[in-house]
């Protein structure tokens, strides 16, 4: 058995000090890929940041990586995020660079190797996610969907071992939704990286997901976590089976 | 075949004698350190793991940069989870069309049609203000009046200062030049006409319209870039609302309306700087007023508004123009402020210009 690369302990997340999720109990082992689900507005993505050392909670602990991050100094913090990576909803590109200078930015950041060997795995991450023709066009010369997949070429520069994934299918064909899923595993099984991914798509989370997050707005709380599989069982978690039914009816 | 876990990266090709290229890989393969340089020839290679240890994304990053165009590779015999990631990058070039860098003659040509849509949209953007502004005229145009009341404040009230600084400094430095100059012909008494009429016919306006495009314009254009950004102004427009309309129009009202104002106020502070310099020299103060009243006209200060109320519409219309053409990214933002006080300075300087020869030849 793997160890537990992140831990949430009675996690409670929100904006200006106004708790929007509470009680998130889970334990992720190494090499797992995990999907947070929930209506829109639950949290989702607030949680995603929360457990990736990008926002702090309101209260409760998170453990990423072997380190506290909700107690870590923010060297230690810093030093965490850089073994993360980061795909955000709108991709994040930085505008005024290709997307080939995108990936190079944080190799030439914390990488002492040569001008060339940047290059060379900028490329390569580039085309593991199909862009290898498009290196060099900006952020505003391509669609949204091949932004998305520049964002998470950059998300794994640095060969994270978590990489946390806001909507990555988001604006995505349903074929290179599919050829993306396709990747997030090829990743996993090469790398052992950890995945979290935040994600409305049903049939993706079924494909790659491990286990599941399912946050409740009702409640406010965590409603659920358990492999995606048992949500499709009616019975065992009710309102989690019945937002998985209604999504794939949908 | 044990390997050392500290030996270091390192690949050996060797053509055998069917003329198969070998390619022998070895060592820990890191992101943090150094890759091998290859050399080698031939269609056909065969790679090879020796003593291969530890290896990251560094390892199917070199060997996609140096075999991706190999026409026969043979990468059977690496580690599976090697070749997974190897054929990954592979079957992943695949999701893209290839294309090829354009030629001079395709560039021109792009360059061409560029242009001429830039100037189409110029013309299409200046039909929707002239449109817009008729609609409001005519009580029919869907303007938000908010925007109004704020761009008065902003555009008018807030740039008074740098407007007093300006108009007074300019004042000043006309009559210190002129006094230096009219002293050799014992004319300093002129330096009042000279600051008077210049202040009150070019100077006023030109810096005000110079100002309201640093501070103005710019301002415009990245309110409506960021706009885009955002899909506001697509939002506008699904709900049937000119974006011109609602967001231009009362844009460039507030500083058609104000820039007069601001040049006139510029002209008087001029007038009043000058007065400090030619009164710290040769003149008295009723000297210099009674000659400056003397130098201006009615007609003077016609010239001076019909000027500004000409270079604010062309200050805020390039702010405008430049924000709703701006390409939805930070960096499109930031060009579309930059060619906004651009744009609107070069315009009012040509506007200048041909007002100019037009006065001249209508003796104005």
């Amino acid at each position: 058995m793997n160890p537990s690369i992140l831990i949430s302990r009675n996690l409670c997340v929100g904006y200006n000090d106004k708790a929007v999720m509470s009680e998130i109990n889970f334990s992720l082992e190494a090499g797992k890929i995990l999907a947070i689900v929930g209506p829109s507005g639950c949290g989702k993505s607030t949680l995603m940041r929360v457990l990736g050392g990008l926002d702090e909670p309101l209260s409760g602990e998170c453990e990423l990586l072997g380190i506290k991050v909700t107690e870590a100094q923010v060297r230690q913090r810093e030093m965490t995020l850089r073994r993360s990576g980061f795909l955000f909803q709108g991709s994040a590109l930085f505008s005024s660079l290709t997307l080939r200078e995108n990936v190079e930015m944080p190799m030439r950041e914390f990488l002492g190797i040569s001008n060339l060997q940047i290059r060379q795995l900028a490329e390569y991450k580039l085309a593991l996610v199909g862009l290898a023709e498009a290196m060099d066009k900006l952020p505003s010369e391509v669609s949204g969907g091949m932004a998305k997949r520049a964002g998470i070429a950059r998300a794994m520069a640095l060969d994270p071992e978590i990489i946390f994934l806001d909507e990555p299918s988001a604006g995505l064909d349903p074929i290179s939704s599919a050829r993306l899923d396709e990747l997030i595993l090829k990743v996993r099984e090469s790398f052992g990286t950890t995945i979290v991914l935040v994600s409305h798509e049903v049939p993706s989370i079924l494909r790659t997901a491990d286990f599941c997050v399912y946050l409740d707005s009702d409640t406010g709380t965590m409603g659920a976590y358990a492999p995606p599989k048992d949500f499709l069982q009616l019975g065992s978690h009710p309102k989690a089976s019945a937002f998985f039914s209604q999504i794939k009816i949908s | 075949m044990s390997h050392n876990p500290n030996s270091r990266s390192s690949a050996l090709a060797e053509i055998l004698s069917d003329g198969t290229t070998r390619v022998t890989i070895s060592g820990n393969w890191s992101i943090e350190s150094a890759v091998p340089n290859l050399i080698f020839k031939g269609d056909k290679v065969c790679l090879v793991p020796d003593t291969l240890g530890e290896f990251d994304s560094s390892l199917p990053a070199w060997l996609f940069q140096n075999f991706k165009n190999v026409r026969q590779l043979d990468i059977s015999r690496l580690p599976p989870r090697l070749q997974s990631l190897y054929n990954l990058a592979e079957k992943s070039t695949i999701w893209e069309s290839p294309t090829s860098p354009p030629g001079f003659i395709e560039r021109f040509g792009v360059w061409g049609i560029e242009s001429f849509s830039s100037w189409q949209r110029a013309m299409d953007h200046i039909g929707q203000t002239a449109v817009g502004l008729f609609r409001t005229l005519i009580g029919r145009g869907r303007v938000n009046w908010n925007d109004f009341a704020l761009q008065l404040q902003t555009s008018g009230v807030d740039a008074l200062p740098i407007v007093m600084l300006l108009g007074f400094l300019t004042g000043l430095i006309m009559a210190y030049v002129g006094l230096i100059q009219l002293r050799q012909v014992g004319a300093t008494v002129y330096v009042a006409n000279l600051v008077a009429l210049a202040m009150t016919r070019e100077m006023g306006a030109l810096m005000t319209g110079i100002i309201a495009c640093g501070r103005t314009s710019t301002s415009f254009a990245s309110q409506l870039g960021s706009m885009n950004v955002s899909q506001e102004s697509d939002a506008l427009r699904a709900l049937g609302i000119s974006p011109v309309e609602y967001l231009a129009v009362p844009r460039i009202l507030a500083v058609t309306l104000m820039v007069p104002l601001l040049s006139l106020f510029a002209t008087f502070v001029g007038v009043f700087g000058g007065m400090i310099v030619a009164c710290a020299g040769d003149l008295s103060i009723e000297q210099y007023l009674t000659q400056a009243i003397r130098a201006i006209t009615f007609k003077s200060f016609l010239v001076g508004f019909i000027k500004s109320f000409a270079f604010a519409f062309i200050a805020a219309w390039a702010g405008c123009y430049r924000g709703y053409v701006a390409q939805r990214s930070a960096l499109g933002v930031g060009n579309a402020a930059t060619s906004a006080a651009v744009l609107g300075i070069t315009l009012i300087v040509i506007a200048d210009a041909i007002f100019a020869v037009i006065f001249n030849l209508y003796n104005f």
